[in-house]
């Protein structure tokens, strides 16, 4: 109760501050938010660097199996291999250094397509109301209810058998089909959360006086919606986005750890999953990918609660 | 409820069939089977017929308990029959143990907002809700069943000897010992996120007036958070059991396939795998109906918890 009436009197001199900058600020001040951004920012750069960094190159470049060929596969963590060889003759640390290229892939492009069905569900859903949010908000539910990780599994078997091996072009960069069939099927399968949560900013912030005078004021649906809403729930965007990255992450290393991922990209879920039957005898390889995951999750998720508390209005300074 | 297990129905067995005619996708890497064979398989599954007439055929099926017959020959409802308790085992022994432990710990945690047992607590709920629930078990098997060789790795009985606790070969301790990795690993997940929630409400309704007015009237600290705080703060965690019930069955693939539990969702694994159309509809059918199930149980229960709420 103390700490509500001291937070009260120091409002009125930083009104010049914007709403990023105080959230910064806040931020700031929260260590464990620092160490997540610290491990997230880790995550990229050895993602952009994977190549400097990793021993060997990744498959299916048959220099890969280099352990494989001095006869060392199967070795427990060395100088000469830090995070051991696989049961297949591959060097766990270079697989892991590069499947963070995929874990980003994986994160940033499902939650891309998540974000933007659940905006633009949740959008029409609490801007235009009525019987367009009573339908919209049931199939929301409908959803929410779904067994997702099992329909998810039969879709990404269905889909990924006619995928073939080839690569897919997308602005000039190449992509493995099967792991974009996964991406796609996980993004399209995560947005009911998200579009209740924005659907609720909607209806929060379209009450407020601005939208009101902006209403009255004749502006377009789009202007309201683009120039005045958005940017108004934008934080709570991306503080979701963030999470979701992370849920993203894991529900791919599960897909591809039951068997149903791309054999092709070297996930980490692939990863475990190949040396899964044999880990009796390689435990390094089941560990330290999963590590990976954890790091990386674990990265996201701190910097999402921190997010929220940095951005929650009802700690405004 | 209804309404919306039809719908469910409806988005998957059209998303399913949509894909595709499921017997040509089976049989695409078999060159020796001819179309005069595949159109005899089309013929026996029924599949030879428009979509909405699928549809309503397997809707009266269900309707009347029959699942159809899985591809490899069984009847879809005895084995659905067999699958179902070892799961619900499993899944209502790690749901009460995690709910028993995550509401006196949420609330503890809370009452001593950043206090070293806060911060453990904290932490480890982080932790569980960023770890992958498989490799959780994996990292448990090796440490304990291959290492200290304390417990089975797998299955839910010791084949083809009982699993001795302290010696005794007994078929009911086989049994314990073969469930405690896979409860173990599903009640920390499900206690970390039970417990932030639990933490996250209880930190906003000790903020809150009622609970302030509580205090001035003197009431003592254990009153003013078990009788007043608690009944608020445990509501979103019951709304959460009910939403997520369907993905907590849906998460258990996992840990049974991990675990080799002949469970619902170890079987679901193999049935996807095998586009097993059949048995992949019955079994979606039954997590959502318990899913549902779940939901009703937890708007009766606000009943009892919230008293503004009352059945009509």
């Amino acid at each position: 109760m103390t700490e509500q009436g001291r937070t009260k009197t120091r409002v009125t001199d930083r009104s010049s501050a914007s709403q990023w900058a105080v959230a910064w600020r806040r931020f700031k001040r929260n260590r464990a938010g620092v160490a997540g951004l610290v491990m997230v920012s880790t995550l990229i750069l050895v993602a952009i660097f994977h190549g400097f960094l990793a021993l060997y190159p990744a498959r299916p470049d048959d220099r890969a199996f280099t352990p494989f060929y001095r006869r060392d596969t199967a070795q427990p963590p060395s100088l000469k291999y830090p995070f051991g060889t696989s049961a297949i003759g591959t060097d766990v640390f270079s697989d892991v250094i590069h499947g963070s290229v995929w874990a980003l892939y994986v994160g940033v492009v499902a939650t891309a397509i998540t974000m933007g069905l659940a905006i633009l569900v949740g959008a029409i859903a609490g801007y235009f109301g009525k019987w367009v949010d009573n339908i919209l908000m049931r199939i929301t539910e409908t959803f929410l209810v779904l067994p997702s990780l099992l329909l998810i599994l039969v879709f990404v078997r269905v889909f990924s058998i006619s995928a073939g091996t080839g690569t897919w072009q997308f602005l000039g960069i190449s992509l493995p089909p099967s792991l974009t069939i996964v991406v796609l099927i996980l993004g399209i399968f995560n947005w009911a959360s998200n579009a209740r949560m924005v659907r609720g900013e909607f209806l929060r912030v379209q009450d407020l006086e601005f939208v009101q005078a902006e209403k009255a004021l004749g502006a377009s649906n789009w202007r309201i919606v683009f120039r005045h809403i958005l940017p108004n729930i934008l934080s709570s965007i991306i503080l979701n986005a963030t999470l979701t990255i992370a849920y993203a992450i894991l529900l791919e290393a599960a897909v591809s750890f039951l068997g149903f991922g791309d054999p092709y990209t070297i996930t980490w879920g692939q990863i475990l999953k190949e040396n899964f039957s044999e880990m009796r005898t390689v435990w390094w390889a089941e560990v330290f990918p999963g590590l990976a995951i954890l790091f990386s999750v674990f990265g996201f998720n701190l910097l999402g609660d921190s997010l929220s508390d940095a951005l929650n209005p009802r700690l405004r300074e | 409820m209804i309404p919306l297990l039809i719908g469910i129905s409806i988005i998957s067995f059209v998303a399913m069939y949509a894909a595709g005619d499921p017997i040509t996708i089976i049989t695409m890497g078999r060159p020796t089977i001819t179309e005069a064979q595949r159109q005899a398989i089309r013929i026996y599954y029924g599949l030879d017929k428009p979509i909405p007439v699928q549809y309503v055929n397997w809707l009266s099926n269900i309707l009347r308990g029959d699942f159809g017959i899985s591809f490899g020959g069984q009847p879809v409802r005895l084995l659905i029959g067999q699958w179902f308790w070892p799961t619900v085992e499993l899944q209502l022994i790690s749901i009460l143990l995690s709910v028993a432990l995550s509401i006196p710990i949420g609330i503890m945690s809370a009452k001593n907002r950043y206090s070293k047992r806060d911060i453990a607590v904290t932490s480890v709920a982080l932790f569980g809700v960023s770890m992958p629930t498989f490799w959780l078990g994996i990292i448990l098997i090796i440490i304990f069943s291959h290492n200290l060789g304390w417990l089975p790795s797998a299955g839910a009985i010791g084949v083809p000897y009982l699993w001795p606790v302290f010696g005794i070969a007994d078929p009911s301790l086989d049994h314990l010992a073969h469930l405690i990795l896979p409860v173990t690993v599903l009640t920390y997940v499900s206690f970390a996120q039970n417990v932030r929630l639990v933490r996250a409400n209880m930190l906003e309704i000790l903020r809150s007036d009622y609970i302030l007015a509580a205090r001035a009237s003197g009431l003592s600290e254990r009153l003013v958070i078990y009788k007043h705080a608690l009944r608020n703060a445990i509501t979103p965690v019951i709304t959460h059991l009910g939403i997520s019930l369907g993905s907590v069955v849906g998460g258990a693939p996992m840990i049974e396939y991990v675990f080799n539990w002949p469970g619902l969702g170890r079987r679901f694994v193999d049935a996807a795998m095998n586009l097993d159309f059949p048995v992949i509809m019955g079994i979606t059918m039954i997590i959502t109906l318990m899913t549902l199930v779940a939901n009703l149980i937890v708007d009766l229960s606000y009943a009892f918890i919230d008293p503004r709420v009352m059945v009509e």
